[in-house]
């Protein structure tokens, strides 16, 4: 098939606004007579909440009002799981939680006040660490856990700290292992790391008294948002209207309900006035969702000749006082730690468990990079001990034609072609030789493969509209969230391809807004290009079959006998005879005025077919649906002075159906593998033992700068179209960040000898083994 | 609200009334309405707020109070096209490098390399490293926006055209 405008890179669609400081993030709104909101967060990480005094800050300079969790013992969920309130009711959990609000006409005057608001508490024992909580039984984050109401999809166990146990059953286990001739085991750890996008969280909300309500959040899920604010106070989900601007940056920091609804509580007090509220940098570390935070352990069984048997696992997650945001990932680790391989025998059990340490959310990756860090640690480790190449045991195992995942899965070629990604890194990473140990260095090469499926609700989908303008060009409208990926630009590219227009006649949305956009269910999983796509696709092929009926009364001739070409509609066997589109957008209208046919818009969705929950017994099912697989390779060198790693190159070679934006693809890729490497050599939140975390600054929380980037990073993109994707293309985004941990530590095996299996590895642990 | 601060922003003399201890960020953000100046942390570790002040690179966030705000000339984000809307040559060079992503991170990272090359338009590739430096990206890895540091720096000597 030969594109016109899909596989071409053009300027981004918001590139103007955001070099000129235009374009508006929440922060930069302003609302008529807007008050602003301070939190006050807790001196303890678990604590009984014995008496609030607010008649000191009330009384404070330009303070409106001061709200506690006692005027709004809501309970809400986004995913399900109802186990937290927008404010602390009785007991605090973790030490970013919000205790009350100050609403005053400066944020200075609401500043001042914070600290006049008297607080008690009782003191309880701190639970950290995921394995330790998931034990203790004396220590309850949560007393009443059995009596929450959840999704069927999740499975607590009342009377401990554990909120969700995702089991997977397949195959029989024993048998696996016995019938390996050996087997390799390892505990693996993953901290706690901030998601860090540049722009902070922030939401506006104003009510129009008690029964309709406007908020301008930073969020990647404004339906989801609707959705939890109305049923929070009861209302119709149509009466509350949610409105996202530009974004700055989301790797799934953003898809998870956070400051929202108590902005919601806050603002419910001084109904008819804005109140805005901003995190400072703190509190997005202390007070949203962090990511991460896994401990495991886990054994891999395989014949001689290199075939896997049996994979076990035990994970337990770190997931914070609140388990609604998390659940989910919890079920997607277990899913996805068995790596991309076929192994007839599985049994994993993942628990997620509450600590008091602020939720765990969405984060780039969702489960996939904890339980990619496990699948491919193990199989180098396999690869030593029957001595084979690390590449080889891989292609032997890899998920390909016929073949079944571990939730039983039939893979397809369609689906992607993960020998062709491992090709293209084997081929750029070990064409040259490797350079020998120096007086300075070490040096090491190393591999992982990933797979990636989304984990959405069975019903998510992405919806479109497209209305022709009467001079023909074409408003393209959806509701996923332009958070820096690209997802305007892809959008345009898909419907200029889709309508036959160049894109500068296709105008695509710029703000999301939830009474305007069509319903999208989510901006998460890396899935807006194929689900958006798809849905431009099948809208574009009902507005050009308007125009076609529109036509088809002019000419006198049937609407299946036409053709549509961007600029006009014509007779397929007499193209002379011809109406012109922007004749036909709003009906025809002949030189009398007289006006046929019908208005040029329609509107579509799309969503994953067949797709369920897992199996409650087994873990089992169409929880996949679809897949991107991918391999990354890396040669780096170790300081032997200083232990700090420099990556002299990193791979990735991804099977991506289809590339609609080169520019904007490989900007994905860079991008993620940098985060990835901060995840795995520098970034990890650190807690007192008292639940405080120290270093909730970006001066003490370490990010890459530009000094830390990969010497080269080389991309190779396969494109085996996927069958459902639009023009072949499959989800991609998250993706790059998934396999570099790994990648990383099989390559500082290769450097160092040593198993590392705790990420971030830093320079005093390298150093640590080193001497 | 007692207190005045006299600055030139953008070519434009501008009196604001204000407390007398506000970062220019606030002056500029909240009084000025230029939001293109951001704020990501508040303590001058993410450059997000980097505007050019008497010609240097300086984090909005960091400079505060009248003493020291009071008759600076401030060049920010909005004032850097062409009044006609025609793009700076850092500005064409951070789109067609594909260095925007989000784009919070944009505006300081264009005012960092617009004083730099001001001062110093040969500089070096460790020299455009380090004022890089002072700045976080989380979206682009830095490779998009190392290249459009070259070819900013190309368009400006006019060794390159556009």
């Amino acid at each position: 098939m030969e594109f016109r405008y899909v596989g071409k890179t053009f300027e981004r669609t918001d590139g103007y606004a955001k070099v000129t400081g235009a374009a508006q993030y929440v922060a930069d709104l302003k609302l008529p007579r807007m008050l602003h909101a301070r939190i006050l967060r807790p001196e303890f990480a678990h604590a009984r909440i014995q008496s609030i005094d607010t008649s000191e800050a009330e009384r404070s300079e330009g303070v409106v009002k001061v709200v506690t969790g006692k005027d709004y013992p809501i309970v809400f969920a986004a995913a399900g799981f109802y186990d937290q309130s927008p404010f602390a009711v009785d007991k605090v959990r973790h030490g970013g939680e919000p205790v009350a609000a100050v609403i005053a006409d400066t944020l200075d005057h609401a500043t001042k006040a914070l600290p006049k608001i008297k607080v008690v508490y009782e003191p309880l024992p701190v639970l950290l660490d995921p394995m330790e909580a998931a034990r203790s039984k004396d220590v309850l984050i949560h007393e009443r856990l059995g009596e929450y109401r959840h999704f069927g999809s999740y499975f607590p166990e009342p009377g401990t700290n554990i909120f969700h146990h995702y089991r997977l059953r397949k195959g029989d286990i024993e048998k696996g292992f016995k019938a390996a001739d050996v087997s390799v085991e390892g505990e693996f750890e993953f901290s706690l790391s901030a998601h860090s996008a540049l722009e902070p969280h922030g939401a506006i909300c104003r009510w129009e008294g008690k029964d309709r309500v406007e908020i301008w959040a930073s969020t990647q899920a404004p339906f989801a948002l609707q959705q939890v604010v109305a049923d929070m106070f009861g209302l119709p989900h149509a009466q509350v209207r949610v409105h996202v601007s530009y974004l700055g940056g989301g790797f799934g920091g953003k898809s998870d309900v956070t400051i929202e609804p108590m902005v919601a509580c806050v603002a419910r007090a001084v109904p008819g006035v804005a109140v805005r509220y901003i995190c400072s940098r703190k509190e997005v570390m202390t007070s949203t969702v962090l990511g991460r935070g896994m401990k495991a352990r886990a054994r891999l069984g395989a014949r001689k000749n290199g075939a896997f048997t049996a994979f076990q696992a035990q994970l337990y997650f770190s997931d914070g006082a609140y388990g609604d945001a998390a659940a989910n990932v919890v079920t997607v680790a277990g899913h996805n730690c068995v790596g991309p391989y076929s192994i007839e025998h599985c049994h994993v059990d993942s628990y997620g468990v509450y600590t008091n340490t602020p939720p765990v959310g969405a984060y780039r990756g969702y489960g996939h990079p904890e339980g990619c860090f496990i699948s491919e640690r193990l199989v180098d480790m396999m690869a030593r001990k029957l001595s084979l190449s690390p590449l080889d045991l891989r292609r032997k195992n890899f998920l390909s034609e016929g073949r079944r995942n571990s939730l039983g899965e039939t893979i397809r070629d369609h689906n992607g072609d993960l020998f062709k990604c491992l090709q293209n890194v084997e081929k750029e990473l070990f064409t040259r030789p490797k350079p020998g140990e120096d007086e300075r260095y070490l040096y090491g090469r190393g591999v992982a493969s990933m797979m990636k499926s989304p984990k959405g609700a069975p019903n998510a989908s992405s919806c479109c509209q497209i209305k022709f303008c009467s001079d023909g060009s074409v408003h393209v409208n959806l509701g996923g969230i332009e958070m820096g990926q690209g997802a305007q630009q892809a959008m345009r590219q898909i419907a200029a391809e889709a309508l036959r227009l160049p894109p500068d006649r296709v105008s695509v949305f710029r703000e999301v807004d939830t009474q305007h956009s069509p319903w999208e269910w989510q901006t998460v999983a890396s899935m807006f290009t194929y689900r958006g796509g798809n849905a431009i696709l099948k809208t574009a092929e009902k507005a050009i079959r308007l125009l076609k009926e529109n036509a088809a009364t002019v000419l006198r001739v049937l609407a299946d006998d036409l053709d549509y070409d961007g600029e006009s509609v014509f007779l397929k066997t007499d193209p002379d005879r011809k109406v012109a589109v922007k004749d036909l957008a709003r009906g025809y209208m002949y030189e009398n005025g007289l006006t046929v046919g019908e208005v040029a818009e329609a509107t579509a969705g799309d969503r994953i077919p067949g797709y369920v929950e897992p199996d409650p017994k087994f873990g089992m099912g169409t929880a996949g649906g679809t897949w991107t697989f991918g391999c990354q390779g890396c040669e780096l060198r170790v300081d032997k002075k200083t232990g700090e790693v420099i990556i002299d190159q990193f791979i990735s070679s991804f099977d991506v159906g289809r590339v609609i934006s080169p520019q904007m693809i490989r900007g994905q890729m860079v991008g993620g593998v940098v985060m990835g490497i901060g995840q795995t050599l520098k970034e990890k939140i650190e807690f007192s033992e008292q639940g405080k975390i120290t270093n909730a600054t970006w001066v003490r929380y370490k990010m890459p700068r530009i000094h830390d980037i990969p010497k080269k990073q080389t991309v190779i993109f396969v494109e085996t179209p996927e069958k459902r994707g639009p023009f072949g293309a499959r989800c991609v985004a998250e993706h790059p960040m998934v396999a570099v941990a790994p990648t990383i530590l099989n390559a500082l095996y290769d450097a160092t000898g040593h198993e590392f299996s705790r990420v971030p590895v830093l320079p005093k642990d390298i150093l640590e083994v080193l001497q | 609200m007692s207190e005045r601060i006299t600055l030139s922003v953008n070519g434009v003399r501008r009196t604001v009334p204000c407390t007398g201890n506000e970062r220019l960020l606030d002056i500029l953000r909240d009084s000025l309405d230029l939001t293109g100046t951001k704020e990501g942390c508040g303590y001058g570790a993410c450059g997000s707020c980097t505007v050019v002040v008497n010609g240097e690179a300086v984090k909005a966030c960091t400079l505060r109070g009248k003493e020291k705000l009071e008759g600076i000339e401030v060049l920010t984000i909005e004032g850097l096209a062409a009044p006609e809307g025609n793009l700076h040559p850092i500005q064409q060079a951070f789109l067609r490098a594909g260095a925007v992503q989000c784009g919070f991170c944009t505006p300081g990272f264009i005012m960092r390399l617009y004083a730099l090359y001001k001062n110093n338009p040969l500089a070096t590739a460790d020299e455009i490293k380090e004022a890089l430096s002072e700045n976080l990206c989380r979206c682009t890895g830095y490779e998009a926006i190392w290249e459009a540091a070259l070819l900013a720096q190309e368009l400006l000597k006019g060794t390159r055209v556009t």
